[in-house]
């Protein structure tokens, strides 16, 4: 702005002048941000290979104070309008598509469970009903997701399980007044929303580590999840001043094995189907980080081009060697194509299983009743208590009287339960358990629900497909950081958290989603039910009303006549009503033969009469 | 008759106990024939946990039950399981106790009626009164439509809590035929607060009332007739409003009340049953929800007015036809409903010989009880059948209490009318008449 100004052709030169003067102060006073692109490659034991791409801009101006987000320069215009409008303090949403197996390859840098997930932190203020429901719209339509789907059905406020990442008073965060929890487990992640959120970064995705993300890779990928994490930071050691941090995440997980051979051989080409040519010239940090533990184990490989240098991390114990590319030195010749090349194929063996993990599932059968089951593994030495959370939508009609902790056999009483139950059509069940988790051991919760019957609109268009309910979240504080891989929540970067030195590090896993099936009416009667429910309601009304309303008489049983001959009767009456009735009048004294006739005669004559006098 | 009284009622109590042993109990508790989510003893059970646990059992949709009955049932829960089963044997017996005394007082009531609109009665139909002899009999009858009904065996087996509502409107009927009225209407206020459309009944109340205190020929729209019913009417509605004044101060909120009787009335569980509401409501078009709603509620109730009415000199026929209607409309019926209208029904044991099909509607309840559970099992569990094929059972279990009570009320009237013009009707040629309904 403050180079096009000076620019200008024109004559008011020293006016000009001190207008670019006036604006070069101003916008050195404001680019008060920097920028870091950063990239994590990891290989698993089982083969697959992990790409996590970190892209953090940090502003120094607090989100606390909506009027300093004024100028922006790094921070993406459309998303820091948004936060401001809605009162937003901190911001987490992810988008994922496939489920991050901990077993198999320990923890993510950021869980995320399958599905959208949404949480938010506001600003204090009353109606936050109301500003989440705008919010969701809002961000509904930045991130081309259903985002507006989260509403009060699926939307809850974690006491405990959700307490705010960055900045943020003692006072405030034990306050769940303001934080909102949301899940659409449903929601398939596509190129319509990578593109969104790539167009947030301040570079775009033509230029630096995000010209590698080819949509059509990426999607290919076992597993992928986008992460958009806004929260509030400490500008520097001192802390005296907040900063704002918005942090975009991409997670992909591919499988090379299949198609190299049974080698597990990945490279920038074959995985992206691009090399990286250029960097981002807005970016402070441009790395690549490649996790080469394991490269001197079987089966062993290579990096080429070979690292800057490598980096051994420290972290409680858990020792890792990280080799570090600075992005920029291996540009000079040509594009940066990282490989690794394996030696020998790839055998398939018992990987380590990380502290804590947990495995969910139905139970029962029929579509009445059915259970849940979540399994909590601990395979440390030491206990370590856990905060469950659940969520479960309304038409599984939790029971919580059936709700059950065991450990070996032996019913564990909770510290603590936060247990919400659910109003039809309108809020979940929201179930917070804090818990123990004993040395080596597998606690087992169940609780039953009993399906609820829904109205034939209610159904999504594939009714027998299924429900899915979200995932469970179980959070922890793990005193060792065995494979462990996310950035501190004391620092922004992933580069510093290799250097942590602290004792705890904060988990929070994500189980399965849940498929359940709810019984279905027939979708194709609405009508004939409408019909035939009324019509026994008519029965009843019909015959009440006859009875209530009409007198028994005396009638002459010869006249009643089977449906045959009032049938016969109603169509002679019609062609010789005429006839009858002057013959009726012709005759003075009716004969006995046509008795019939006559007393006809005099009936009708009656209800004239009855007529006529009302 | 004593004897085979006490006999089939010693049996009645043994079978339930018997069959408690068994694995029955647990079967009909999860049927939604038996059970409906007001009555269901799992949910009850389950706001009981969450009210344990200082959770409020109306901020979820489990639990329905009026805070009264939190409490009462907070105190039976309190015992073990074969504790409780003996508790819910004991109030079928108190079921069955009231029973015999109804049948008792309703045979004197009905002679005492007879005797005071003999004089209006056509001489022919000597032989068509009630005995003494055959109102002795109705004790034994009435044990053993209690004692060896399926439905009510049912409904005990299945702890459902529609026993609690049964017991009061039991009370509110053996009370009026006994002559007290006001205290009838209090129990019609406590059933009306359990499951609010017993409210109807202070309409059978009423005129009993009136007609006790009648002197002469006076008309049913005479001022002091409209007092009567106002003082009825009066003391129900009040001691309708001392109880939910009692539970909110129990409860500490209203919101016990859009959970219970909005429960009712906004019919949101729409859990199959052998009623009309749950696939219509299933199947109903958004717009026209509430419309049919009101409309479905309208039925229930609205045939309290052209029954009372027509019924005006017979309060305790009113009351079953009412008690009836309820029983076949009401937004979640269960077999407890129908176990009762089981109950009373030998009462009109006079009225059997006029009704007409008895065959049929007696083929339909058949029909529709052993298929019922079948066509649930077939779509809930089994996956070869749909919902259409348990609508059609609910429809014809429906249609069948339908035919039955219309039946009853015919012969009722078939009868009334005998009484009063003789059962010979000839015309005036000799001929026998033939007697039809006729506007």
């Amino acid at each position: 702005m403050a180079s096009d100004s000076a620019n200008l052709p024109g004559g008011k030169i020293t006016f000009l002048l001190f207008l670019a003067l006036v604006n070069f102060s101003f916008t050195i006073g404001i680019h008060n941000d920097n920028f870091s692109e950063e990239l994590y490659v990891k290989p698993f034991s089982s083969g697959h290979v992990m790409f996590h791409f970190q892209f953090t801009t940090v502003w120094n101006v607090s989100i606390d104070k909506p009027e300093s987000f004024q100028h922006y320069h790094l921070f993406p215009k459309s998303l820091g309008d948004v936060l401001t409008t809605y009162k937003v303090k901190e911001l987490h949403l992810s988008q994922t598509q496939g489920l991050w197996k901990h077993e198999k390859w320990g923890y993510p840098p950021e869980d995320a469970p399958p599905g959208d997930e949404l949480w938010v932190w506001f600003q204090p203020h009353s109606g936050v009903d109301q500003t989440w429901a705008d919010l969701v719209n809002a961000l509904s339509g930045l991130f081309c997701a259903s985002l507006n789907f989260m509403d009060s059905k699926s939307t809850v406020q974690p006491r405990w399980s959700f307490r705010p990442a960055g900045l943020a008073s003692e006072f405030y965060s034990a306050d769940s007044r303001f934080v909102r929890y949301s899940t659409l487990p449903r929601e398939v992640v596509c190129t319509e929303n990578l593109t969104p959120w790539k167009k947030l970064l301040p570079c775009g995705s033509k230029i630096g580590l995000a010209s590698l993300l080819n949509s059509v890779k990426i999607y290919d990928g076992f597993y992928h999840s986008l992460g958009v994490h806004v929260r509030s930071v400490c500008q520097d050691t001192q802390c005296l001043t907040p900063a704002t941090e918005l942090k975009q995440t991409l997670t992909v997980v591919y499988d090379p094995t299949t198609n190299k051979n049974g080698k597990q051989d990945w490279s920038f080409q074959s995985m992206f189907d691009r090399t990286l040519q250029s960097q981002c010239p807005l970016a402070d940090t441009r790395k690549i980080y490649v996790d080469v533990t394991t490269q001197e184990t079987f089966p062993k490989f290579s990096l080429s081009p070979v690292p800057d240098f490598v980096l051994n991390q420290k972290r409680s114990g858990e020792e890792r060697k990280i080799a570090v590319y600075q992005i920029g030195n291996h540009l000079f010749a040509s594009s940066l194509n990282l490989k690794a090349m394996y030696e020998e194929k790839l055998t398939f063996s018992n990987s380590s299983l990380p502290p804590v993990y947990a495995n969910r599932f139905v139970t029962g059968y029929g579509l009445e009743r059915g259970g849940v089951t979540c399994m909590i593994y601990n395979t440390m030495s030491s206990n370590t208590t856990v905060i469950f959370m659940e969520t479960v939508p309304w038409f599984l009609r939790v029971y919580f009287s059936s709700l059950r902790i065991e450990n070996d056999g032996k019913e564990i009483k909770p510290y603590k339960i936060n247990f919400i139950p659910a109003k039809d059509r309108a809020n979940p069940y929201q179930m917070e358990l804090v818990f123990r988790l004993f040395a080596n051991s597998v606690t087992k919760i169940t609780y039953s629900f009993e399906r609820a019957f829904l109205k034939w609109t209610e159904y999504p268009p594939d009714a027998n497909h299924g429900f899915y309910v979200s995932s469970a979240v179980v959070s922890t504080v793990l005193p060792v950081a065995s494979q462990y891989t996310a950035t501190s929540q004391s620092v922004s970067l992933l580069e510093e958290s290799f250097s942590d030195s602290s004792s705890s590090f904060f988990l929070r896993l994500h189980t399965e989603t849940l498929l359940v099936s709810l019984p279905t009416p027939d979708f194709s009667m609405p009508y004939n039910v409408i019909c035939l429910a009324c019509t026994v309601v008519a029965i009843a009304f019909g015959s009440l009303h006859n009875l209530t309303t009409r007198d028994f008489t005396a009638s002459d049983p010869s006249k009643r006549k089977g449906l045959v001959a009032k049938l016969k009767s109603f169509f002679k009456k019609e062609k010789e009503s005429p006839e009858n009735k002057l013959d009726s009048k012709e005759e003075e004294t009716p004969s006995q033969k046509d008795k019939d006739n006559s007393k006809s005669e005099e009936k009708d004559s009656k209800e004239k009469d009855g007529n006529s006098e009302t | 008759m004593v004897l085979p009284t006490a006999i089939s009622f010693v049996c009645g109590v043994i079978l339930r106990l018997a069959l408690f042993r068994s694995s029955l109990p647990d079967w009909l508790s999860t049927k939604t024939e038996v059970v409906t989510p007001l009555t269901s003893w799992g949910r009850a059970m389950e706001g009981l946990a969450l009210h344990r646990e200082g959770i409020s059992p109306y901020s979820g949709d489990i639990f329905h039950e009026s805070p009264l009955m939190l409490k009462i049932l907070g105190f039976i829960s309190r015992f073990s399981p074969n504790t409780i089963n003996l508790i819910f044997v004991l109030l079928d017996i108190i079921q069955g106790m009231i029973l015999l005394r109804i049948a008792n007082t309703f045979g004197r009531h009905m002679l005492l009626r007879q005797a005071t609109s003999v004089k209006n009665y056509h001489p022919d139909a000597k032989k068509n009164l009630l005995r003494k002899e055959d109102l002795m009999d109705l004790q034994f009858y009435v044990t053993v439509a209690f004692s060896f009904n399926p439905y009510s065996i049912a409904t005990c087996l299945a702890r459902s809590t529609a026993v609690f509502n049964n017991i009061i409107i039991l009370l509110a009927l053996y009370q009026m035929l006994k002559g007290n009225s006001f205290l009838s209407a209090v129990f019609v206020a406590l059933a009306a607060y359990i499951s609010m459309y017993p409210i109807i009944l202070c309409v059978p109340v009423a005129v009993h009332y009136f007609l006790m205190s009648r002197k002469g020929g006076m008309h049913y729209t005479d001022p002091t007739a409209v007092v009567s019913y106002l003082q009825i009417l009066g003391v129900t509605f009040m001691s309708l409003a001392i109880m939910l004044l009692f539970s909110m101060l129990f409860v500490g909120s209203w919101e016990f009340i859009p959970s219970t009787y909005g429960f009712i009335l906004g019919v949101p569980d729409l859990t199959p049953n052998l009623g009309l509401f749950w696939y219509f409501f299933t199947e109903m078009f958004e717009h026209f929800r509430t419309f049919f709603i009101c409309v479905f509620q309208i039925n229930v109730v609205i045939y309290t007015i052209p029954l009372a009415i027509r019924l005006r000199e017979h309060p305790t026929f009113l009351f079953y036809m009412l008690l009836y209607t309820i029983g076949i409309f009401k937004s979640y019926p269960g077999y407890g409903d129908v176990g009762l209208m089981f109950a009373l029904l030998p009462l009109w044991k006079h009225v059997y010989q006029y009704m007409r099909n008895t065959f049929v509607t007696v083929c339909m309840f058949l029909v529709c009880t052993v298929f019922a559970p079948i066509q649930y099992y077939l779509w809930i569990y089994a996956g070869s059948a749909n919902a259409n094929f348990y609508f059609a059972i609910s429809l014809a279990f429906s249609t069948a209490q339908i035919l039955m009570a219309t039946d009853l009320l015919f012969g009722f009237l078939k009868r009334e009318f005998y009484l009063h013009n003789g059962d010979k009707h000839k015309l005036p040629d000799g001929t026998d008449a033939q007697i039809i309904l006729d506007s």
